[in-house]
């Protein structure tokens, strides 16, 4: 990998902490994001109000929808799935006025479907705190398709839309809410380099 | 920089202090397009000096058969104002600066609040002929002293229906700016144009409502104040140059034959900034463009509108 170089595209997240100024919070979080829940929880909680929305992966052995009940007392909707979470957003937003804090924790895919539903309701990326959690999987377009894989922990993977080998890249489009993938063996057919797990 | 050529084609009195000019250009030719919000640089030729004053474009931005600008009268400042309320009749020739626009309507915005004090209500006339283009959501609250100082009411009601508000200060009624900025819907941008101390009440009140500062934007255009006279000293050109109080660094370099760069002249885009070397003074920063921290630590300045007090100041032009 090249030192001193970046690519400015590629997201940079933080762990999540309460806006001072914000007149109301919502806090948005799926699966592993619950971690980044309980952090926040673990720092003095604002006085404006506050909703949790909140989903476990019901696939995943660790479940956090316990704990957090316990310590958040007001505002918490448990909802049954990552879709749940997402509707539960989109059913928010019209009772929301400027001065909201939004809060997003979960892995990339996750992150990246709220904010895309923020946006529509007019909310700036730039101005939603975002913490990565749990999994570095990648969601990735293929650019020959466009077909989009939620979950892609390899440099190197099979595009479930079309069946080429794409290269993960870390060109990441805020629109798509995805990294770019490139079909890795066009001049040579066949000659793909070794598959590695980088994104775990 | 290349300039327009325009010839005044109409003076209108507005109110007593302001006055509505209309130009169109000499050779006959349409204007350039511009975007509601921009605004030119006015030359005007007062006593052998050369000032530059910045004003905003009013006109809608689909007619670009002419221009206009209001230009309120200023009586205790460095003359711009009172030469074109005296000096300027239709017929007069003018150089202008292209339009630039520092002050543009965010597209993205799913609503828009414009503020409005005084005088500042002119860039939001040609914005609002975009936004009713547009179809956007928006209000305009416009705050002035007194019923005779109502410039374009009538106009504003026409153009705007009941998106607009009036507050007459000396009625007593004033902007709730804690009222109006905290029960706007997301996506929501706020816009504020006028006096200095309504322009940081607003920004401070949407800070503290949450707001993020790329949601809300502010326009102000200074003046280079009076100063004291001191020298400035040019690194590269090799040059000692003497400002006079009555004239700004920019102006004084300008009077030099020095080729500075700008571009708003009222210190609100930072195109002409300047890396201060040493100076055995204190720098008077009078721009809305560097933060407190770079005015504080003092190695950068704008020439446009601002000075120092020393008897030398050395800059790297």
């Amino acid at each position: 990998m090249e030192r001193g170089y970046r690519i400015r595209s590629k997201p940079l997240y933080d762990p999540l902490i309460w806006e001072e100024h914000a007149t109301d919070h919502v806090v948005i979080a799926y699966a592993e994001g619950g971690i980044g829940v309980l952090k926040l929880f673990q720092q003095m909680t604002p006085k404006e109000p506050i909703k949790v929305l909140f989903a476990d992966d019901e696939h995943a052995q660790r479940s956090y929808h316990d704990i957090i009940s316990k310590l958040v007392d007001e505002g918490l909707q448990i909802l049954d799935d990552k879709e749940g979470v997402l509707s539960a957003v989109s059913a928010t937003l019209d009772e929301c006025v400027m001065g909201t804090q939004f809060y997003i924790a979960g892995n990339e895919d996750f992150i990246w479907a709220a904010s895309q539903i923020l946006k529509s309701a007019g909310v700036d990326d730039k101005n939603i705190m975002k913490e990565q959690c749990g999994s570095l999987a990648r969601p990735v377009y293929c650019v020959h398709c466009k077909t989009i894989d939620p979950e892609v922990h390899h440099n190197v993977y099979t595009c479930p839309g079309c069946g080429r080998h794409l290269f993960v890249r870390d060109h990441f489009s805020r629109r798509l809410g995805a990294y770019m993938g490139l079909m890795v063996d066009a001049e040579e057919p066949g000659n793909i380099p070794d598959v590695e797990e980088i994104y775990p | 920089m290349s300039v327009l050529n325009v010839t005044v084609a109409n003076v209108e009195q507005i109110t007593d202090v302001v006055k509505r000019f209309t130009f169109v250009q000499e050779n006959g030719e349409a204007l350039p397009k511009f975007s509601g919000g921009s605004h030119v640089v006015v030359s005007m030729n007062i006593n052998g000096r050369t000032h530059r004053n910045p004003y905003s474009l009013m006109s809608s931005p689909a007619n670009t058969e002419s221009y206009q600008i209001a230009v309120r009268r200023q009586d205790n400042s460095r003359g711009g104002s009172v030469f074109m309320h005296e000096q300027v009749k239709p017929g007069t020739k003018l150089t202008i600066t292209y339009p630039v626009n520092l002050f543009a309507i965010n597209r993205l915005g799913k609503k828009h609040i414009l503020v409005a004090g005084g005088i500042g209500i002119t860039p939001f006339m040609s914005q609002i002929a975009d936004l009713n283009r547009l179809g956007a959501d928006y209000e305009l609250h416009y705050a002035y002293r007194s019923a005779e100082h109502a410039a374009f009411r009538q106009e504003l009601e026409a153009l705007c229906g009941d998106r607009v508000h009036f507050y007459v200060e000396d009625d007593g009624s004033r902007i709730d700016f804690g009222d109006l900025l905290s029960h706007q819907p997301l996506g929501t941008h706020a816009y504020v144009c006028g006096p200095e101390p309504m322009v940081k009440l607003m920004l401070l009140t949407a800070k503290h409502l949450g707001w993020p500062s790329n949601h809300v934007h502010s326009e102000q255009f200074s003046a280079p104040p009076i100063g004291d006279e001191f020298t400035v000293i040019l690194t590269e050109s090799e040059k000692e140059i003497v400002v006079p109080g009555d004239m700004s660094m920019l102006e004084a370099m300008e009077e030099a034959g020095v080729d500075a760069p700008f571009l708003c002249r009222g210190g609100a885009c930072g195109r002409c900034e300047l890396e201060v070397v040493e100076t055995d003074g204190a720098l008077l920063h009078h721009d809305h463009y560097l933060s407190d921290a770079e005015k504080t630590a003092g190695n950068k300045i704008l020439p446009c509108v601002s000075r120092a007090k020393c008897t030398r100041l050395v800059v790297n032009l």
